[in-house]
């Protein structure tokens, strides 16, 4: 799906990703971790084309990834951030529909796919028609979740999705993305600085730290095998406020 | 646009004279007035003694001071007005003065106003400088005709106005070259000092020498025996082309020249603001005592005093908004794309900005006297100098309504995959709409407040009877100006409240 060849990228002298290969797989669910400033947001803006790389190159689908053709490559992605991102000035429904719209499709075409995606991501349909202001936390994050859902993306890319959610909604929220995940087989990639998260949507688990991946693989293998002490300190220090609590 | 235009400018004709004809054949002439009542009436003498000729004559009346009418001369739009000969070397010459050519009688000044493409005619007769003045019966009594005769007479007070006490060649340096000996001197208002006059609680004043109530005080101008006052003899001033367009229309308004004696000039005016006679009708029952001309006289009871209101309120009306809208519209398609650009390039924003901004700072005459030579008088150049005061408040709500769409919606609308296009069509200007919508809504309210000065150039609208107004101390006429303007402004600020709700998205407003 993806296929990184030494991408690198800095912002002035603090280079936020040293040269990174990597690839993600076509119906994988990959989730990079790590603290605040390690990279792993970086490297999904760099998925994306919000920022460029210094170097290296990306391919999606095996095409290079271009300043021309990263339009039309976005239409395919999925992108999804905290509290949803959505356009303050459109409706819910509006909000998920807006890109189709500007595409052409048919307001019947348009209005099927809503419901569809409502059903999946278990909206309201009263919320529909509601404006961002007028919703709560979860409801902006699933109707962020329609929106990049509605061209069909092959892939989807989540920053953090559950961040400004409180634990109630975020627990909710978690199940029904996970069946979504599940029902649609799609190919994701998840930001997340929490280890419960990761172990519950990761097929594989990247752990980013300075600028590199520095462990990755199967969420267990990086608790019982860490590579090194910081994989170990980053493990222990998300489980131990856990225990004693 | 240009027959808009046109037809703005004929409504904003004031005074009384009438475009009668607009036969090609016909002599065409522009005469201009200051916004004082004894040059609107002198604007219509020349225009009476044009038509007498069969000229087509306009007179663009109450324009707001000499530079306008200057610039307006050498541009064409005007061909003749009255101006004084102590104006013409302190304003007109000034520069002329200044680079070392020496003016020192009329004849010089003729000679560099020729340089200039510009005539300048023979006195008309009168002059209009400050002056002292008593009661004619008091001066009869005591035998005063001079000044220097006040020199025997300490006892008597005199009361001056603020600004004749403070001036140059006002009271203190006339005392001196005089040698008065008067001590009871203090500053009044001027028509607090005629009421003393009257009362003989004072026995002497300063006034302008046609001041109109000169007449209705029965007062005596005392002669400037020892030539302290400079002079302010009133001269036409024509464009030199003027001869060859229409000699015999020069011919015929050059009779205004040794005609007009300082009690016929005072004796008009007074009629005009004290017996609220039409300037025009004045003007025409002078020159039939003078010249035996026969100018039908406009009737002034036609309408009731309610319909002449009315019908005002709606011409100034159509003016008014006729300034506003065109202004406002274009400002709006400038505004606009420039707020945008500035935006996106934060080299052309600051200096986009800078520049509207400093165009904002202008004084409003200022802009005007700018305007003029390049779009004349009339509607064009008040559209014009709204159109600059407009473009700040737009560029800067539009530039800020962009810039402070948070970055998170600015990249949502990215990675959905809008083009630039569209994530400005359909993202970024609705979410920047309410700040837009708000800056226009400033721009059209000062708009309104500032279109009163189109009157000062002659482009009407709620301006011209605040200005009539103020020259003919009319209250009444003062707010059928101001109260229409007031009017309007409140009915901008609730429009605009409309336009919010109409367009702007609910999910901005109930946040």
């Amino acid at each position: 799906m993806f296929a990184l060849q030494g991408v690198s990228k800095s912002f002035g002298p603090i280079q936020v990703l040293k040269p990174t290969t990597v690839e993600f797989r076509a119906g994988e669910s990959t989730v990079l971790i790590g603290p605040s400033g390690c990279g792993k947001s970086t490297l999904l803006r760099l998925l994306v084309g919000l920022v460029g790389a210094d170097g290296g190159t990306i391919q999606f689908e095996g095409t290079t990834i271009t300043k021309a053709n990263i339009m039309q490559m976005r239409q395919r992605m999925g992108y999804v951030i905290q509290d949803g991102g959505l356009f303050p000035h459109l409706t819910a429904r509006a909000n998920v529909s807006l890109l189709a719209s500007h595409l052409g499709w048919e307001k019947k075409r348009m209005d099927e796919r809503v419901e569809e995606l409502a059903e999946l991501t278990r909206l309201p349909r009263l919320a529909l028609d509601r404006y961002p202001v007028q919703m709560s936390g979860g409801q902006r994050q699933r109707v962020g979740i329609m929106r990049a859902l509605m061209l069909d993306p092959s892939v989807l890319l989540l920053d953090e999705p559950m961040g400004a959610l409180d634990p109630l909604v975020r627990f909710d929220l978690q199940e029904d993305l996970r069946k979504i995940f599940r029902t649609l087989r799609k190919t994701a990639i998840m930001v997340t600085h929490d280890m419960g998260e990761a172990a519950f949507f990761g097929d594989r688990v990247m752990m980013f730290g300075e600028g590199e991946i520095v462990q990755e693989g199967r969420l267990e293998d990086l608790i019982q095998h860490p590579s090194n002490e910081y994989v170990s300190r980053f493990i222990n220090a998300q489980r131990l406020p856990g225990v004693q609590s | 646009m240009n027959k808009v235009l046109q037809l703005g400018m004929v409504f904003a004709l004031l005074g009384a004279c009438d475009v009668q004809s607009t036969l090609a054949d016909k002599p065409r002439i522009s005469v201009g007035s200051k916004a004082f009542t004894e040059s609107v009436v002198l604007g219509e003498l020349i225009c009476h003694l044009a038509r007498d000729q069969g000229a087509v004559a306009d007179h663009r009346a109450e324009l707001g001071g000499t530079q306008f009418l200057w610039q307006a001369m050498v541009t064409g739009d005007i061909d003749v007005y009255v101006d004084y000969t102590g104006t013409i070397r302190e304003e007109l010459l000034a520069e002329v003065i200044k680079s070392g050519v020496e003016i020192r009688s009329e004849a010089d000044m003729r000679e560099a106003l020729a340089k200039m493409h510009v005539r300048m005619s023979d006195r008309l007769g009168f002059n209009n400088t400050y002056a002292l003045g008593m009661r004619d019966a008091t001066a009869e009594k005591l035998g005063i005709k001079m000044i220097s005769d006040l020199r025997d007479h300490p006892e008597l007070k005199f009361a001056f106005s603020d600004e004749f006490m403070e001036r140059k060649d006002g009271w203190r340096p006339l005392a001196e070259k005089y040698k008065l000996p008067q001590k009871r001197v203090r500053t009044m208002d001027h028509n607090l000092a005629y009421r003393g006059l009257e009362h003989d609680a004072i026995q002497l004043t300063d006034l302008y020498t046609t001041d109109a109530e000169i007449e209705f005080y029965k007062l005596r101008t005392l002669e400037d025996d020892q030539g302290y006052f400079p002079t302010y003899y009133a001269v036409m001033l024509m464009r030199d082309d003027l001869e060859q367009r229409a000699p015999e229309i020069v011919k015929s308004i050059l009779r205004l020249e040794n005609l007009i004696q300082p009690a016929s000039i005072v004796s008009m005016t007074a009629k005009v603001r004290l017996d609220r006679q039409m300037e025009t009708n004045v003007a025409a029952g002078f020159l039939r005592d003078e010249l035996k001309l026969d100018i039908p006289l406009k009737s002034t009871s036609v309408s009731s005093e309610w319909m002449r209101v009315l019908g005002r309120l709606a011409k100034t009306t159509y003016e008014h908004l006729f300034l506003v809208l065109i202004s406002l519209s274009m400002a709006i398609v400038v505004a606009v794309p420039l707020g945008i650009i500035s935006a996106r390039n934060e080299n052309i924003g600051n200096t986009v900005l800078g520049v509207v901004g400093v165009i904002q700072t202008l004084p409003s005459m200022a802009l005007l006297v700018f305007m003029i030579p390049l779009f004349g008088l009339g509607a064009l150049p008040a559209i014009a100098a709204l159109f600059f005061y407009s473009l700040l408040p737009i560029v800067r709500n539009t530039y800020t309504g962009l810039t402070q769409i948070p970055q998170a919606t600015r990249e949502s609308a990215l990675v959905i995959g809008l083009d630039r296009r569209a994530r400005l069509r359909l993202v970024e200007l609705p979410l920047a709409l309410p700040s837009i919508v708000a800056g226009i809504k400033t721009a059209a309210v000062i708009n309104v407040g500032t279109a009163t000065i189109g009157a000062l150039i002659g482009a009407g609208g709620y301006g011209s009877p605040i200005l009539t107004g103020i020259r003919l101390s009319s209250i009444s006429l003062i707010l059928q100006g101001a109260i229409p303007a007031a009017v309007l402004a409140i009915v901008v600020q609730f429009g605009f409240g409309w336009i919010e709700k109409r367009f702007v998205s609910p999910g901005l407003r109930t946040q």
